[in-house]
């Protein structure tokens, strides 16, 4: 971007309590200009939407050689024509941020360090988990008044999250979670 | 949102209460400002002045939980001034129904309460019968006492300009103001957000904003429009896709313990609902779901029909001892829960916790909390690295119910994989586990289909989530549906086992075997009211503004001077529009009843006013509903409670001073309520423009920190000069359950108010903050209460008691 991020911040901060910041949105043609003067000559392009609030505002990722080297508001969508708000606009950083988690992590009870683990470990130890609880703490029928119901289903495990997937993610989660008997499943509607 | 973003550019006035737009929901703006280059009013109501107030042609002050008080007596003026539109009162809402004569108000309390129980025999809320045809009779004229009108006009006469000015501290001429600012100019839409949804009285607030809407005749037009800007990216997508214990499928409700069968659910959940389900249920077992075997209904978890199955009751059973495994995608309780002590004691009771995230968390790290002992804490931990968006591919849906397509633009970084790719992966090696089994407990898993092919997995996913033809259909206009091909629409699918969909509101985003999500038309907009038909897909149907039906009259034309969306079309004998018609059945004219339901999904088909307890009896399967309609469980009408935590009596019934369906504390010992005499002040809690709830992703972006670099507490001027506070002190805040010293901000934007002959202080922080990531700080929500709406199961994040004092040591600097 030809604005510098120094005077980024000079600019939406300059505007005080006022809406300068939040109303900012880089306007569809002075993105493009600005990202004019970036070599993007053989980028490829790929859209998608923010991942902040739910206006959903369109965004191109431009990428060369497997690396994403600028990330803009979509011109061409219906929500934010080109535009994007500070959050949106720093997205970025979100991919290239050194302090993303690249590791399966693991703490043992009573510890107080991370250690590393592989996926296949990691995914063992849940999936064994799941298994351990699902079979100790299962509840094949309940009685209500006189009479006995097939209820079919676990109360010791618990789905959270949602709101961060995509719909694909949200269906196959739940479906998971009924599957394995619980109906803890939920995420951040309520929130 | 019963409309969508661009559509705000159609509204001539807005109401936007619960809300900070301007920087919770940014790209709003965009279109709200060119509405109101058009002229449009901005009508602004927050107990805090901010972005959104400042760009406000109206801004009311209101204390946080008073909303029902103000609104009440907005819907009152309407009423007594006749500014409502009295023909599409009388044509799409119920209000000429006769109601039951027991139905009541006493002290604050409906009729059929039981105290014990902290609930309400809903039987009484009911309409009056005609015994033959088991329909609700009808009143000749508004003027009937006995109709749902006349109830609803006494309900709310007691909700004076006076009396909300009261409570809420707006003024009584600033009510009367906006009431007939916001009636007289039409169409009008409404905007609302956390700030009405958290509290004890969430969904009645929103029925308020139903009300009002309704007697306007403001649902299904372009520009009005009761619309809820939603927190997070897919938070409506969740939603859709029923991850919320109450729902599979898509909104249709999950099974309790006394539906043992698909009948026995059928009585409660109505016909129409069932064929939705078994559509669900073929999607998810496949050819092992017959009509014989109830469509492998037995293989379903049913529900204890008295038990908290919400994010709540998940805390209290884990610190009960009771849920030993917990799996967090995405999401960081250990900031965003109110009442954070009590979560971290409960965490801290797990046999395991999951956390799939992108960053090192304050819920994954809970053991390295300041002030906990890691020894002490026996719960075993796993984290595992996440992709981000643009790194994965799949759909989202926005808060306008636009599905948009996103493609993977890179890899992740290091070892983290997509969520879809994990779960899919889990869910194979249980099986795998399990597998031989005959026990009838693990069928399930077994019986499931779930061979996702691990290139293009969410496209798969999202064909069987839009339906798939699995036998030979013919519908009822001849047109024959082959097997493998993609459902068209929610129209095509059957209730006998021909066809699937795993969320049936989302059939036919595959529509003509292309992945309409993708579609990238920005261009046409033959509605020039922003509609891009072409653009991406909308649910359900690419409908853009819900409940359009009713933009139209009994004869199905276009209300005169308004803008036509859809319309009866005599001579091809079809419902027409520049959007998708709203109507059971295309074909089906404004002559049958079907095209006189303008809101399909109630079971009355209209738009419900007082939300009676109603079931719609079926026509062709005697004894069994068609479909019902859902009921607050703490009312048909709105009525006004204090907070569970308030400086002041409840003005309209002392004796009713909470919502009496409320429980609470639930957990005894850890939920405590704090009163006036210690913690004086209001707080309310929201989010910020630079930083996004629990800032799990934004307090690891070091420029957003730069703009936002800490949590503060903002106070009014005479409050602070009470406290002998300068703006940058810093303050100790504490309620019943926690504290934290943070800096004071003294400002105008929150003032002391007059409530009740009272002086109220109101005071706001974000709530962003937590001990990891680059810019840490104490959460607010150590200080917040975990009492929960009855029926949502929102927290009163928005409302609770809060004492704050310099601490000494910034004093003694100074
Ligand atoms: S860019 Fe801003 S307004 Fe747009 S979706 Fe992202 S957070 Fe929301």
């Amino acid at each position: 971007m030809s604005i510098s991020r120094r005077n980024w911040l000079k600019l939406t901060a300059g505007g005080g309590t006022g809406l300068a910041l939040a109303e900012l949105g880089f306007s569809a043609s002075k993105v493009q200009a600005a990202t004019g003067h970036l070599k993007l000559t053989g980028a490829k392009q790929f859209t998608t939407a923010c991942n902040f609030c739910s206006c959903g505002c369109g965004m191109v990722c431009n990428v060369v050689d497997g690396k994403l080297v600028n990330l803009e508001g979509d011109p061409d969508h219906v929500i934010n024509q080109g535009a994007l708000c500070s959050k949106g606009a720093a997205m970025q950083a979100t991919h290239e941020s050194d302090r993303r988690v690249k590791t399966p992590l693991y703490r043992a009870p009573g510890s107080d360090r991370w250690q590393e683990l592989s996926w296949e470990e990691a995914l063992e130890k849940l999936a064994r988990k799941v298994k351990d609880v699902r079979d100790s703490t299962w509840i094949a029928t309940e009685r209500d008044g006189d009479v006995e119901y097939p209820v079919n289903r676990t109360d010791a495990i618990g789905f959270l999250g949602g709101a961060q997937n995509t719909n694909e993610e949200c269906y196959l989660w739940n479906k998971m979670g009924r599957l394995f008997g619980t109906n803890f499943v939920e995420h951040q509607a309520r929130l | 949102m019963t409309n969508h973003w661009a559509d705000l550019q159609n509204a001539k006035v807005f109401l936007i209460e619960g809300s900070n737009a301007a920087e919770n929901h940014v790209m709003s703006m965009k279109w709200i400002r060119k509405a109101q280059e058009k002229g449009a009013k901005i009508i602004h109501v927050d107990p805090r002045f901010n972005r959104t107030s400042s760009i406000a042609d109206i801004y009311a002050r209101i204390r946080p939980g008073a909303d029902i008080a103000f609104l009440g007596a907005v819907i009152n003026h309407v009423l007594q001034q006749g500014l409502y539109d009295a023909e599409y009162v009388k044509l799409h809402t119920n209000a000429l129904l006769l109601a039951k004569d027991e139905f009541a108000l006493e002290d604050g309390v409906f009729t059929g309460y039981h105290e014990d129980k902290h609930k309400y025999d809903t039987a009484s809320w009911a309409y009056d019968l005609d015994a033959a045809t088991q329909k609700p009779k009808k009143a000749a004229s508004l003027d009937d006492p006995r109709c749902v009108f006349s109830k609803l006009k006494a309900h709310f006469a007691r909700y004076t300009p006076e009396v909300a000015e009261e409570i809420s501290g707006v003024p009584a001429e600033q009510v009367k103001l906006i009431a007939e600012t916001f009636a007289n100019n039409r169409p009008g839409t409404i905007l609302y957000a956390l700030g009405m949804t958290q509290h004890t009285v969430g969904i009645q607030n929103i029925r308020c904003y139903g009300i009002l809407q309704l007697l306007l005749g403001n649902i299904g037009k372009a520009g009005g429009g009761v619309n809820a800007l939603r927190g997070e990216p897919n938070v409506q997508g969740a939603c859709d896709m029923s991850v919320l214990n109450g729902y599979m499928f898509g909104y249709i409700n999950a099974p309790n313990h006394n539906h043992p069968t698909l009948e026995a659910w059928t009585k409660d959940n109505g016909t129409f609902r069932r064929k939705f389900t078994v559509n669900g249920l073929k999607a998810w077992f496949g050819e092992n779901a017959t009509a014989e075997n109830d469509f492998g209904w037995r293989w379903l978890p049913k529900k204890n029909g008295a038990k908290d199955y919400t994010v709540f009751g998940m805390i209290d059973d884990a610190y009960a001892g009771k849920l030993k495994l917990l799996w967090a995608v995405g999401q960081n309780p250990m900031v965003t829960n109110p009442n954070l002590n009590y979560v971290h004691e409960a965490l801290s009771k797990l046999d395991m916790l999951v956390v799939q995230e992108l960053w090192d968390t304050e819920t994954a790290s809970f053991w390295q909390r300041p002030g906990a002992d890691p020894k002490a804490i026996k719960t075993e931990v796993l984290l595992l690295p996440a992709a981000y968006f643009m790194e994965k591919e799949g759909t989202i849906s926005g808060s306008g119910r636009l599905v948009q397509w996103r493609y993977a633009a890179v890899k992740p970084p290091g070892k983290a994989k997509a969520d879809l790719e994990i779960i899919d992966t889990v869910f194979r090696k249980v099986r795998d586990l399990y597998a031989g089994s005959t026990d009838p407990k693990d069928e399930p898993l077994a019986k499931a289909v779930w061979n996702y092919p691990a290139e293009h997995t969410a496209e798969a996913v999202l064909q069987e989530i839009g339906g798939r033809v699995l036998s030979e259909v013919t519908l009822p206009d001849g047109k024959v549906l082959k097997p493998g091909a993609f459902v068209g629409g929610i129209g095509q699918l059957q209730a006998d086992g021909s066809t699937s969909s795993g969320a049936w509101i989302y059939a036919g985003v595959f529509g003509g075997g292309k992945n309409l999500s993708k579609r990238r038309d920005a261009k046409t907009d033959p509605s020039g009211l922003g509609m891009f038909p072409g653009f991406a897909w909308t649910w359900p149907g690419n409908m853009k503004i819900l409940y359009n039906r009713a933009s139209c009259d009994a004869d199905g034309k276009p209300w005169p001077g308004t803008t036509p969306l859809v319309w009866w079309d005599a001579t091809e004998k079809k419902w027409k529009g520049v959007d998708t018609p709203d109507v059971p059945d295309a074909t089906k004219g404004p002559e049958t009843p079907e095209g006189q339901r303008a809101f399909r999904m109630n079971g009355e088909g209209i738009g419900r006013l007082m939300a009676a307890v109603y079931k719609d009896p079926d026509a062709k399967e005697k004894g069994l509903p068609r479909d019902g309609s859902y009921t607050p469980k703490d009312g048909p009408f709105p009525e006004f409670y204090e907070p569970i935590e308030s400086p002041v009596a409840n003005v309209l019934h002392p004796k009713a001073q909470h919502n009496p369906c409320v429980k609470y504390p639930r957990v005894p010992g850890k939920q405590p309520v704090g009163t006036a005499k210690d913690f004086p002040y209001v707080l309310m809690t929201s989010s910020i423009a630079e930083h996004w709830c629990a800032g799990s992703t934004t307090r690891n972006v070091p420029w957003l920190n730069e703009l936002q670099p800490e949590c503060v507490v903002e106070l009014p001027t005479q409050l602070a000069e009470k406290l002998r506070v300068k703006g940058g002190d810093k303050v100790r805040v504490s309620s019943a359950r926690g504290e934290m010293v943070v800096k004071a901000v003294v400002t105008k934007r929150m003032q002391v108010m007059k409530i009740a002959g009272q002086d109220v202080p109101v005071v706001w922080m974000p709530y962003n903050w937590g001990f990891k990531g680059l810019s840490t700080g104490p959460s607010t929500n150590v200080l917040t209460i975990d009492a929960v709406d009855p029926g949502a199961g929102t927290q009163e994040t928005k409302a609770c008691l809060v004492n704050v004092v310099p601490v000494e040591e910034a004093v003694a600097q100074r």
